[in-house]
Order: structure tokens, then sequence, then C-alpha cells
């Protein structure tokens, strides 16, 4: 087990080598170019020169992308060509915001959608199947910043029950982090918890007509522990998957929702990065959620061997 | 001389009373939507009542409206009662019932491997029926699950309390089933085709753990199989059922030497005879299939130290002349698949030759195999799962020559005649697997096998899923495209009566290798490898000529 986390560990150097390569390059070939941009209208084809001498730009491609790996090996992410702070710190602030919400929402999602989908399951066919797969399908096709809205208006403007926009950090004020993150964090969830819910019937259904399941029915069990105790363990592996995918879907997907919430996250960072071709940002933010994802990856493949005991690497 | 449970039960306590029992499909009225029609039975206190029947006669249906867990939405009882231990079990509540199950009335499933929950410790599952039945203290209830399985017998009982399913064999698995069954000593044991899946040694020993078990608790047992031989070793009373109906019960020894019913009758004369059929005329002697010291060895693995490896076959030799059918019998894990699977080259043998129609295939490349594999062809076990289930069956016939060049108007033209040599009509080329009955769709991949005109077939299991009077037909039916067109075949199996009725010679292995060799005649009739012994000895019912009502003379 060791040797294989260890194994796939070592896997994700050529990936993040092969992701680099080409986001350096895909960055290099869009039009648009930062010194113009950092420089204003006004300036003289001189001065952006200038501009483009300093911030190196005006090395051959080789070598910008071998001086911007040699420095990532070193830790270093590089400096922001707009604001010059270093991107290290940049992507520091603005991380955590995403993270905890990201985390908010994953929690929130498998709390309301595996007992929705297990219910569902159970009460195959009835009423409450039907209406779990129905709020799957809304949730699936509305907007995200329509739902968005919708939470502020309601639940912000006309009930006034938590703030409209903002952030605070959990480490700062745990009460008032919850009261301004929990609107984003539904609002992100309703596409979650359709997915996940509709993952979890499928596969309690399948493990519902299992001969174990029949053999706990005949062993006199309660309907809760065949449902959860041998059910739903037994379902867990692709439910799990489909967590997992989520929660990196959802660090590079945030944008929209930090947008409308007005939080200071990595999703907007990533977008004003792009607007003003602030190249190293960009170029790190992109590995930056290439590397979670593969590393979600490995969690995801790790949580199989502990739900599933058949499952060994 | 075959001993029957002659001691008649009936002055004992009836444990499970059935009345008139009727079961229809849910929400359908009228008699096509009955399952069960007017079943009624009695099991007594220390009785073990058998319900014979084939696939659909509603066997199960009855055990499951015992238990109250006929499914939802799909069964329901529509009539009769079921009284156990003077208690009217229809009247219960969900709750009452439940609380029933588990407690009085417990139930063994055919397949241990998927009754056993795979992701959870069998001492766990065994323990979740005293606890949710009993208030037990952890310990205690640890030590009472440790108890029930040293009572059937599991070795290392402190060892396996931790394990998984997927790590003890079939018979310890099925050991563990009747631990959870039996852990609170219910009044009604009801066991679903309890030892179909296992092996005929395991068989035997589950079957006798049963009977001791009964015995020690006077446990009213309805037993429910397919197997002639096990109702014969094991009930007092048998119960024959056809089409959702009881059509002849009776003691077990009056059943047997004096069947009154036609059916019943009928299907006797389906179980086939251990006693092997006699020789047939070799006209070739042209051998179509010819292995020699073939070896397969699974590499242990390991990423520095190379453990040693599992030898699944060793030293293999055998000829199958054309028209001649070898049998390979064993019981699992003794390498007959793995010498069927390396002759057709699914897997690769490690070392030695594999000659088919005179050309060696074992050291092909696969692509340079692909113009050989025509010649030989393969019906697996499982008729259900071997035919694509969204291609007509003529688009699977014709797919096989029609890879091959020919021309795909003559290759559906072959498959006419395939349909009409396995008994099916011509129009069965434009349906469906799913429309067709389990012996159908085993004639339909015998029909797919010969398309190709092998030399050599190889019927792995090929008759073992299908009800008795099903496999007979099967059986003259590979018999008949034998004699029609002379191909050799090698057939696989773990089950000794179907090898003496199709086999000319036969080979035991056992451990990977080959045991004993030798005509069917002599193999069965006069083994000389004790282990060989020991798995006829193992049969069920060996002692007794099902067809003929009687003892077998020559055991």
């Amino acid at each position: 087990m060791l040797g294989y986390i260890i194994r796939r560990l070592l896997a994700v150097v050529p990936v993040m080598i092969i992701v680099a390569l080409f986001v350096f390059l895909i960055l290099r070939l869009t039009p648009g170019d930062p010194a113009a941009i950092l420089a204003g209208d006004s300036a003289t084809p001189a001065q952006l020169e200038r501009i483009r001498d300093r911030l190196g730009l005006n090395l051959p491609l080789y070598e910008q992308f071998f001086q911007w790996v040699r420095m990532m090996f070193q830790g270093d992410l590089g400096v922001s060509l707009i604001s010059n702070t270093p991107v290290s710190t940049m992507i520091g602030q603005r991380i955590w915001p995403t993270l905890n919400i990201a985390m908010l929402t994953i929690f929130l999602s498998v709390l309301i959608a595996v007992p929705m989908g297990v219910l569902a399951a159970w009460r195959h066919r009835s009423w409450v199947d039907y209406a779990v797969m129905s709020f799957s399908v809304l949730g699936f096709s509305v907007p995200v910043f329509v739902i968005g809205y919708l939470f502020i208006q309601i639940f912000a403007i006309e009930l006034r029950w938590l703030p409209v926009q903002g952030y605070t950090a959990p480490t700062q004020d745990l009460l008032g982090f919850f009261q301004r993150a929990l609107l984003p964090s539904f609002t992100l969830a309703t596409i979650y918890v359709a997915l996940i819910a509709r993952m979890t019937r499928a596969s309690m259904l399948d493990v519902l007509g299992e001969d174990y399941v029949r053999t706990a029915r005949a062993k006199g069990l309660r309907e809760g522990s065949i449902l959860f105790r041998h059910a739903l363990r037994n379902a867990a592996v692709p439910i799990m998957t489909i967590i997992g995918t989520g929660f990196a879907l959802l660090i590079a997907g945030v944008v929209v929702t930090e947008s409308v919430f007005n939080i200071p996250g990595v999703g907007r960072l990533t977008v004003d990065a792009i607007l003003a071709r602030d190249y190293p940002v960009i170029q790190a933010m992109i590995l930056l959620t290439a590397g979670l994802y593969v590393l979600v990856n490995l969690l995801i493949d790790i949580s199989y061997t502990i739900i599933d005991p058949r499952i060994r690497y | 001389m075959m001993r029957f449970k002659n001691d008649d039960k009936s002055s004992s306590k009836a444990v499970l009373d059935i009345r008139h029992l009727s079961v229809r499909l849910s929400g359908e009225e009228g008699p096509g939507s009955l399952v069960l029609d007017d079943i009624s039975l009695q099991v007594h206190e220390g009785e073990t009542v058998s319900l014979v029947g084939e696939s659909g006669s509603g066997k199960s249906v009855t055990s499951l409206a015992v238990m109250g867990l006929l499914p939802k939405g799909a069964l329901e009882v529509s009539g009769g009662e079921i009284d156990m231990d003077g208690e009217s079990l229809l009247t219960l509540t969900p709750s009452q019932m439940r609380t029933l199950r588990g407690q009085r009335m417990a139930m063994i499933f055919q397949e241990p491997m998927t009754a056993l929950n795979p992701v959870m410790r069998v001492g766990d599952q065994i323990a979740e029926v005293l606890q949710t039945h009993r208030e037990l203290s952890k310990r205690d209830c640890r030590d009472r699950v440790l108890d029930v399985m040293q009572q059937v017998y599991l070795p290392d009982v402190a060892r396996i309390y931790g394990s998984y399913p997927h790590q003890l064999s079939g018979g310890q698995r099925q050991r563990i089933m009747i631990a959870m069954a039996l852990a609170l000593e219910p009044k009604l044991l009801i066991a679903d085709e309890p030892t179909t899946a296992l092996d005929v040694t395991t068989q035997a020993q589950i079957l006798s753990l049963i009977a001791e078990l009964q015995e020690r608790h006077g446990t009213a047992v309805l037993f429910i199989t397919h197997d002639m031989g096990v109702v014969a070793e094991v009930s007092h009373a048998v119960h024959v059922m056809k089409h959702g109906k009881i059509v002849e019960q009776a003691p077990v020894e009056t059943l047997f030497r004096h069947p009154s019913e036609e059916y019943t009758k009928r299907l006797l004369r389906s179980v086939p005879s251990l006693i092997p059929r006699g020789a047939r005329s070799q006209e070739s002697t042209e051998p179509v299939l010819e292995v020699s010291d073939m070896q397969k060895v699974y590499s242990g693995g390991g990423l520095f130290l190379r453990k040693p490896g599992t030898h699944a076959a060793r030293d293999i030799n055998l000829t199958v002349k054309r028209g001649q059918t070898l049998g390979i019998v064993g019981e699992s894990g003794s390498g007959k698949t793995t010498v069927a699977r390396s002759i057709m080259r699914l897997i690769d043998p490690t070392s030695g030759s594999i000659r088919v129609a005179g050309k060696e295939v074992a050291t092909l490349s696969r692509r340079a195999l692909r113009p050989h594999r025509k010649h030989f062809q393969v019906v697996f076990q499982d008729p259900f799962r071997s035919l694509n289930p969204r291609w007509t069956v003529g688009r699977s016939l014709v797919e096989g020559p029609v890879n091959f060049g020919t021309p795909r108007h003559e290759a559906y033209e072959r498959a006419l005649e395939m349909m009409e040599l396995v008994d099916l009509p011509g129009d069965a080329l434009e349906r469906y697997p799913h429309q067709f009955s389990g012996g159908q769709r085993q004639r339909i991949a015998i029909a797919r096998a010969v398309m190709m005109r092998p030399d050599l077939l190889v019927a792995d299991e090929a008759v073992s899923a299908l009800d008795v009077s099903v496999q007979a037909q099967v059986l003259d039916l590979l018999d008949e495209v034998q004699a029609r067109l002379g191909i050799a075949i090698l057939f696989i199996t773990h089950d000794l009566r179907v090898a003496a009725q199709i086999c000319d010679e036969v080979i035991v292995m056992q451990y990977g290798a080959i045991v004993e060799h030798g005509s069917a005649r002599e193999v069965l009739s006069n083994p000389r490898h004790d282990y060989t012994r020991m798995l006829i000895g193992a049969a069920p019912g060996r002692e007794w000529d099902f067809a003929n009502c009687c003892e077998l003379l020559s055991a």
C-alpha cells in the first residue's frame, strides 16, 4: 500500500511537466500582450520594449520555459507581471476562502444528497423517488448565478437571515464565516446534491437487489441497518468517485459564485490574471489545479480500500 | 444399499403448517397471475421436508412467502394461511415478522459468496443476529459467536471471525451462513439450494453438518433443491412442485420407489445415471487435440524476491480424437478450467505443446493464432451471460463466420441450418436472447460455436446451470451434433453423473494435475485413485437408480 502511494506520487511528476509545458505554450500562443496592458494606452513603442525586457518576455520561448521550470523546482512560482507581488503570496492569500467554501459545499452536498439518494432507492418508484429525481433535474439545469441571486433575494434581502456578500475567515470569526459562507455553499451545492443524490440512488438500487441484502432481511434486521450498514457501504465506491471529482471541479469552477458573492478567492484571482495576461499567476493556478486533481484522485483510490476490503493495490 | 430417512416424524409437533397458500403477481387478477397455487405442506420438529422442482416451479417463492420476504410490489400472498408454532404469520405486522426472522425461523441461501456482505467481517455478520434479537454485552456476544462458529466446525475461529467473505473457501462461507442461521437456535430452518454452488465433497460435509445440527436441536428443515440425489439423502418427505403447484407428495422412499405422477417420473428419468453409458465404437483415430507436457504457472509476484508460483496445471497430457468426447472432472481449484482456457488460448500456457488439428497453437502469437481460432470453439456455463443481450441471435451467429470472410448471406444460410440442427425455429434468428429459456439459450450457444465448423468444441460446465430435464436434452443435442459433424468435444464438468452420460474417456484432476485417466467406464465403475473414489463416494444418492426406481445393482 505504501509502495503504491509512493508510485502514484512519483507519477505526478511527469503529469505536472506535461501540464506545465502545455499551459506555457497555450498562453504564449493566445493573443494579448501583458506589456501593453501594463503600460496603458499612451505608451510609446520604446516604453513597451523596455517593459518587455524587464519582464523577460523578449527571451526565446524555450529559455523562458526553462527559467520558469527551474524556478518551480526551487519552489518559486515567480512574480506577478501586473502587481509585482510574488505569485505564491497572491495564491496563499486567496486559496483559503476558496478551499473553505469548497469543503463546506461538499460537506453540505453529501449530508443532503446521500440520505436523499438512499431514500429514493429504498422507496423506488414512490413519490419520494420522483421528488428526488425531479429535484436532480432542476439542480442540474438551473445555472449557478441564477440560484445564487435567487438565494440572495430570498434569504438576504427578503428574510434578512444572512448577509448579502463578503467573506470572513473562520479563524477570525467562526460564526461570521458560516453566516457569509452558507449562501455561496448552498448555491454551489445544488448541482452536487443533484449529482450525488442520483449516483447514490442508482448505486443503492443495484445493491438493494443483492443477495446479502435479502440475507440481512432474513436475519430480522431493521430497515435502517439494512440500508445504512449493509447496503450503503457496498454502494459507496461510485459515490466516493463523484464526491472526489466534484471537489476537484469545485476549486476550478468557483469563479461565478465568487463573483456573485464577492469572495476574495482564487477563482476571481484567476479570472483577473487571465484578463491581464498575467502569465506567472495563470500558470501557477493551472498547475495547482492539476496537482489538486491528481491528489484528490489518489485520495479517492485510497478511500476505496477502506470502503471495500476486496480492493487492494 | 440406499438408506432413506424413514423414521416417521408426522406425530411430532408441526412447526410449519402451510394451508392452501396462493401467491400472485401484485396488482394482477385472474388465474394467469398466480405464482403459487394452493400450496399445502407441513414440517414437523426434527423433520426435513424437501421441495423439489425445476426453475420457476415456485420453490423459492414458497420459502420467501414463509419468511415474509416476498419482493414488495412484485409478489403478494393472495390466499391461504401460514402457521408457525401455532402462530398465524400472515396476520403479523412487519415488525412482528422481523422479530421472528433470524430468531425462530432462519434461512440459508444458495450462493454463500453473494449472500454474505462482502465488505463486513463475517464474525460481525453473525454477531449482528445476536445484537438484533438479544441484549448482550460486546464480550458475551463475541463469545457466543465464536461458540457457534465452533459448532459448525470452522477452524481457527478467532482468525476467521475477523475475515471477509472473499478470504474464505466456499465451504467455509456456507458454514458461516449456517452459523448465522442457527445462532439463535430457530425452530424452522429453510435451506434454499444450500449446496448447489459447492463441490461434491464440500456438499457432503455441509449436508451432514445440517443433519447433525438438526438432530441436536430438533430443528424443522424445509429443504429446497433441484438435485434428486440430495433429496434422497436428506429428506423424510418430498413435495414435487411444477408451475406453482404441488403435483405429488410422499414419504421419501415411497416417492423414489413408486412415483405416481407422470411429471415426477419424468424428472426422475432425467437424472443422469452414475453408470457410464456403453462404449461407442471408435471409427476415427485421427487426433484433433493433442496436449503434451503442458504447464501453467502463475508467478508469485513480489517486487524484488520472486515468491514461488502456483502450478495451476502441471504435466498435462491428453488426446481427443475426431468424434470422441473427453471429460475433465474435478472440483473447483483442480485446474480443469485452467486446462480448458489454455487450450482455447484464452490464457497462455507457461510451457508444453498444444496441437489442434495438427497445428501447434501453444506458442503462436495472438495475431498468428487468429486464423486458427475457428478450429476450436467454446460453449460456456451460463447462457444468460454468454450471449450479447442487445444482439439478435442471428447477428451473434453470423458474426464469427463473417469475421473469417464468409459472405453474410452464406453465413445466414448456415445459421438457418444450425437452428434446425439445434431444434429451434428459423425465426429465432430475429429474436433476442432474453426471449428464450435457459435451455434454448444453451442451444443457441452451441449453434454459435458449431457455426464456425470447428474441429474441437470445448464445453466448459455447459449444462451445469440447467434443470435436469433440460440438461438431458442438451446432452442429447451435443451427442447428435457430434454424430452429424464428427467434431471432438472436450467436456469440463464437476458433475460425475453428467460425465458418465456424455464422455468416452474421463480425466480426473486434483491440485492442477491429472490423477486418473481412462475410459469413462473404467474410471467411474472401477476407480483406482483415492481422490476419484472420494469424489464418487461423495456423490449424493449414488446407491440409487433414479430412472428405474430401485437400488443401483452395481454400486
